[in-house]
């Protein structure tokens, strides 16, 4: 049951993933330009390169073959070279990458360890004043735009106390090799002489776009958590425990938190697709050497084999941890197994 | 069916009077909602009168008066109750007009959205089978490319501009609209007097029309208000990228990017325009959430 379940998600996952290329492929064809050059990232090609690149990237031979060529040359990490730096994408992207995911799941458990919290005592608070107090403060959450929030604690913090630096992952003065490309993993596994000095630099250096990131997944969670929360204390089970005399904390620890958080697990998935496209916002703002900035300076240069290359790697990293968090949840939760096929 | 007629004889005269005034008058109750209508109405208004309201032109520039601080500042002018920018430009008449390009658009955009979600929603929601399974897929993957990033993807084939911003978070906001008009339309048509609809022989259109639309038109109201508030920030975070609105139009987002070599020197040029994106942003939620709540009060009684 469980086996087949999950083999029902890898097809899914595969088709997911197969119709996410076919739309990179397409964009080759769809942007500006030749679409020799947007797949290859080869300006100016020569005559007798131009038919080297046409045999290799199969531009004379049918749709459908163009495409395997480009299936098989995504999956041996040959992206094409960027137009800005003329270098391989796919380098790039390996570089860039950890940057963007370390701060996305420093602000993604930021938003756990608060929001759950925090859905659970609104709950148990129902129509009491920390209810009303969080409601109001979710609401100011959700209503403010991320790169003013930004400005406005780089004006405060930065500018006017001078108590946080403003850009970049550590400052200067420290050297890290770079191995994982995780900054804390890397000081912590490097052997230089000023790892705690550089450990705490970095760490400041995190905590702006930690807070500014977090902000609106926690205020997501705080809203699912609450309301998932409330749906549970409104079944029987609960209504009879509560008539046994069960005090309140037995009966949220004891009988309704495991229900109520079973659908934030799905939750917290879905919040990876908001977390990256905020993190673009934030690492523009922080000068966070992420994949987000590199995305959207690709854009200002008009550099389309990284605009694509860059789609299908975050595409593919949300699509992951999506079908992750379902296999996960169904894990967990037996009911959502059962149900029918092609059904929301 | 006992616990029906107690309800039915305790709140007679609240259940005689239409769902649309039962809706209303739950929404009044709520306060803090009827305040973010009134805000909701004021931007809306100023949004369509903003050449008139404002008391200077958009790029109309003062050289006597680069980078004022607001009036109430002791280096303020009166003239110019907001400040000016570097360029001697009225801050308060920027942001003003700002409000047709940022709130306006947004609405406008949201509308598009709902006709076309709205359509391809129920589309979805009453085809079966395999049509049915392959569109639910396609959503998913669509879904999973994040709205922002498919606007910016969207951008990158048109080219940065205003109008195109507009149609590039269309295209990012419909597939959530679809999938959310798809799961009413279904969680309604598995209703018991849909089914008895049908069994009358009503056909497609009739069920639809009759039977489908009258019930779930008010929650697509909440769905717009959501795909507004997602619309007005995804406007300005484009602008603020410099991808959407190119200056010198005077949209917020676009507003605070040009401000922001003056963060240090001129701080009001930027916090100003976010405070009422903040507040463009809060009404629309708390209108919706206002709603949402009405809603849910109806149905409970």
């Amino acid at each position: 049951m469980v086996l087949e379940y999950i083999f029902r998600r890898i097809i899914l996952l595969s088709f997911m993933l197969l119709l996410l290329c076919v739309f990179t492929f397409s964009l080759s064809y769809l942007f500006p330009g030749d679409p020799l050059t947007n797949l290859s990232g080869v300006q100016n090609v020569s005559l007798h390169e131009a038919d080297d690149l046409v045999q290799k990237y199969k531009l004379d031979h049918s749709m459908p073959t163009q495409f395997l060529s480009f299936l098989s040359r995504v999956s041996e990490g040959d992206w094409g070279i960027s137009f800005a730096s003329g270098e391989p994408i796919f380098k790039h992207i390996v570089a860039l990458f950890p940057a963007t995911l370390e701060l996305a799941l420093y602000a993604l458990l930021a938003s756990i360890v608060f929001g759950i919290p925090a859905g659970i005592t609104a709950a148990a608070y129902h129509k009491n004043w920390p209810d009303k107090l969080i409601n109001l403060f979710t609401l100011l959450g959700y209503s403010t735009p991320v790169f003013w929030l930004a400005l406005l604690l780089i004006m405060g913090l930065c500018l006017q106390l001078g108590l946080l630096p403003m850009s970049g992952r550590i400052s200067l003065l420290y050297e890290i090799p770079d191995k994982t490309g995780f900054i804390l993993v890397d000081i912590f596994l490097s052997d230089v002489s000023y790892k705690i000095n550089a450990f705490t630099d970095a760490l400041k250096h995190l905590l702006l776009p930690t807070i500014v990131l977090s902000t609106y997944p926690t205020m997501v969670l705080i809203r699912f958590t609450r309301d998932s929360m409330l749906e549970v204390l409104e079944q029987n089970y609960i209504k009879t425990a509560r008539a046994k005399g069960l005090s309140r904390s037995q009966l949220i620890f004891h009988h309704a938190l495991r229900n109520a958080l079973l659908p934030v697990i799905k939750q917290i998935g879905l919040q990876f697709s908001t977390l990256i496209t905020l993190a673009m916002i934030t690492e523009v703002i922080f000068s966070w050497p992420g994949i987000g900035r590199w995305l959207i300076d690709s854009i200002y240069q008009r550099d389309f084999p990284a605009i694509q290359g860059g789609l299908l790697a975050v595409s593919t990293f949300i699509i992951l941890a999506t079908v992750t968090a379902d296999v996960m949840h169904s894990l967990f939760d037996p009911i959502t197994r059962n149900q029918t096929h092609g059904k929301i | 069916m006992a616990k029906f007629n107690f309800i039915a004889s305790l709140n007679g005269e609240e259940l005689n009077k239409s769902p649309l005034r039962q809706l209303w008058r739950h929404f009044k109750s709520n306060h803090v909602a009827l305040v973010g209508l009134w805000l909701f109405i004021a931007l809306t208004i100023l949004a369509t009168l903003a050449p008139v309201l404002a008391p200077y032109g958009v790029n109309q520039q003062h050289s006597d008066a680069l980078l004022l601080p607001p009036s109430w500042d002791d280096a303020g002018d009166v003239r110019f109750i907001l400040g000016t920018d570097d360029l001697g430009r009225d801050v308060l008449s920027r942001l003003i007009n700002g409000t047709t390009y940022t709130f306006g658009l947004a609405i406008l955009t949201a509308l598009i959205t709902t006709l076309l979600g709205v359509i391809l929603g129920v589309f979805a929601g009453m085809s079966k089978g395999v049509r049915s399974s392959i569109l639910n897929h396609i959503l998913d993957v669509t879904l999973s490319i994040p709205s922002l990033l498919l606007a910016i993807i969207i951008i990158a084939l048109l080219g940065p501009g205003l109008l195109n911003t507009v149609w590039a978070i269309i295209l990012a906001l419909l597939p959530q609209y679809i999938h959310s008009v798809r799961n009413l339309v279904v969680q309604e048509l598995s209703k018991d007097y849909i089914v008895a609809q049908w069994l009358d022989g009503a056909n497609s259109w009739h069920v639809l029309s009759r039977g489908i639309f009258p019930n779930i038109y008010e929650h697509i109201v909440v769905i717009f208000t959501m795909s507004l508030s997602t619309a007005i920030l995804d406007i300005s975070a484009l602008g603020f990228l410099k991808l959407g609105a190119q200056p010198p139009t005077a949209e917020w987002g676009a507003i605070l990017a040009e401000n922001l070599g003056f963060i240090y020197l001129a701080p009001w040029t930027v916090a100003l325009p976010g405070i009422l994106l903040f507040f463009a942003v809060l009404a629309t939620n708390l209108v919706g959430d206002g709603l949402r709540t009405a809603l849910k009060k109806r149905k409970a009684i």
